[in-house]
């Protein structure tokens, strides 16, 4: 299922298979907007999961990165959870925020492996990954996490998230065009990759 | 359409994302290309699987007391801010330039009514943006440039606060706005020491102050907003 939200300048909302929000998640939200550590930490728990789930796949499986991101986004979802206002779920709110703090670090990371080598020309980076192991029979997740960035995001956002083309492309700054053949590459990446 | 055209169509044919008037061309072809048919099939069975992907993992179980003691850090370090931006009034410079204020007011009030009342007598033009500034005018702005400051100094500590809200670039784009502004308050700061007496200077500055307030104010908003 695709989201049908308007673009802005945050990405989301996310679909609604996040769940709907129950008095007692809503005690907390209400308990953690007025300072409750607590609250917040029924919170971590509830949600945690489908975090990490996500920094997991955006960081090609490494649980040290993937731990780092998740606790960033719980750490900003503190400072800013006085901003949640219940017009979605928290638990769509906490998603939309894992994604915009991901797609602010990738940004951060694009900028840096451009200066090491042309943004059009991943045939390195994916050579790297087939030199580095991959070329073994892949179960999904692992050939999902062998993608070069570029595809491996718009993939997962898409294909795993549900987020439309337009809402990934104006978060990244790039082009729908680009968001639709990075999912091409990442699809028959996945494709060559799965088939060995 | 050729071959080669609809093979770049099969992503949006497959997710629906096909305009309604290809879709029937693009599904014609499929149906007699065998390699068209195979793409779709695979096509089919990556989303599938995709779809299949667990939503939820258990993260490290240390993880959570890292972001508590983060948490911790962040309240005490805030609650360390809150007491020094109470205690700002209570700093011996800012008493001892308040006092400054209310002697140059004092006096600078005396002047503007001797000053008002020989204009009235003598039925003296109002001065213009070039003519040299009176003692009232110098005052005037003391308090309102005394007015900016706190008004800066406030705005800057709540922005301090919330900037981890403010996405990189929209704080990389104020760093700059707020350094162009600062420039411009220097120059025209330095350009008043040397002729202080020059009124179109004191609303050079002013303006320049308020630029400032209004680019923090409005910051501040976009924190509370986002």
């Amino acid at each position: 299922m695709k989201t049908s939200a308007v673009v802005s300048d945050t990405i989301g909302p996310h679909p609604s298979t996040i769940g709907e929000e129950n008095a007692a998640a809503l005690e907390s939200v209400r308990r953690a907007q007025a300072g409750d550590v607590d609250a917040f930490e029924a919170l971590y728990r509830q949600h945690s999961g489908r975090i990490y789930a996500l920094c997991l796949r955006l960081k090609a499986g490494d649980s040290t990165d993937a731990t780092e991101l998740m606790q960033d986004v719980f750490i900003r979802a503190w400072r800013r959870i006085s901003t949640f206002r219940g017009d979605s779920a928290f638990g769509s709110w906490l998603h939309r925020l894992a994604v915009n703090t991901m797609l602010e670090n990738a940004r951060g990371e694009r900028r840096r492996i451009a200066r090491v080598l042309p943004m059009d020309d991943t045939s390195r980076l994916e050579g790297a990954a087939r030199s580095s192991g991959v070329d073994l029979r892949m179960d999904m997740e692992e050939a999902v996490a062998s993608l070069p960035q570029g595809a491996r995001l718009a993939f997962v956002l898409h294909d795993v998230e549900g987020y439309q083309h337009q809402e990934i492309a104006t978060q990244l700054g790039v082009s729908v065009g680009t968001i639709k053949a990075q999912l091409h590459r990442a699809r028959r990446l996945l494709r060559e990759r799965l088939e060995r | 359409m050729s071959h080669e055209v609809i093979r770049h169509l099969l992503d949006d044919y497959v997710t629906g994302d096909l305009a309604d008037d290809a879709r029937a061309p693009v599904a014609d072809h499929v149906a007699g290309c065998e390699i068209c048919r195979a793409e779709v099939e695979d096509l089919r069975r990556i989303l599938a699987k995709a779809a299949e992907l667990p939503k939820s993992v258990d993260p490290p179980p240390e993880a959570w007391q890292s972001i508590r003691a983060s948490i911790e850090r962040e309240k005490i370090a805030v609650a360390e801010r809150g007491e020094r931006v109470a205690s700002w009034w209570q700093r011996p410079s800012v008493v001892a330039a308040a006092v400054l204020l209310a002697v140059v007011l004092s006096s600078a009030g005396t002047a503007l009514y001797m000053d008002r009342g020989d204009s009235a007598a003598a039925g003296s033009p109002v001065p213009t943006a070039t003519t040299a500034a009176t003692p009232a005018t110098l005052a005037a702005f003391t308090v309102e440039e005394n007015n900016y400051l706190r008004n800066v100094a406030v705005l800057q500590d709540m922005l301090d606060q919330q900037e981890a809200s403010l996405a990189p670039e929209t704080v990389a784009q104020l760093k700059v706005s707020l350094r162009t502004i600062d420039e411009a308050i220097l120059e025209a700061r330095l350009a008043l020491a040397r002729d202080p007496a020059n009124q179109t200077l004191i609303e050079m500055l002013s303006g320049n102050y308020k630029q400032k307030v209004d680019l923090l104010r409005r910051t501040t908003e976009l924190t509370r907003g986002s």
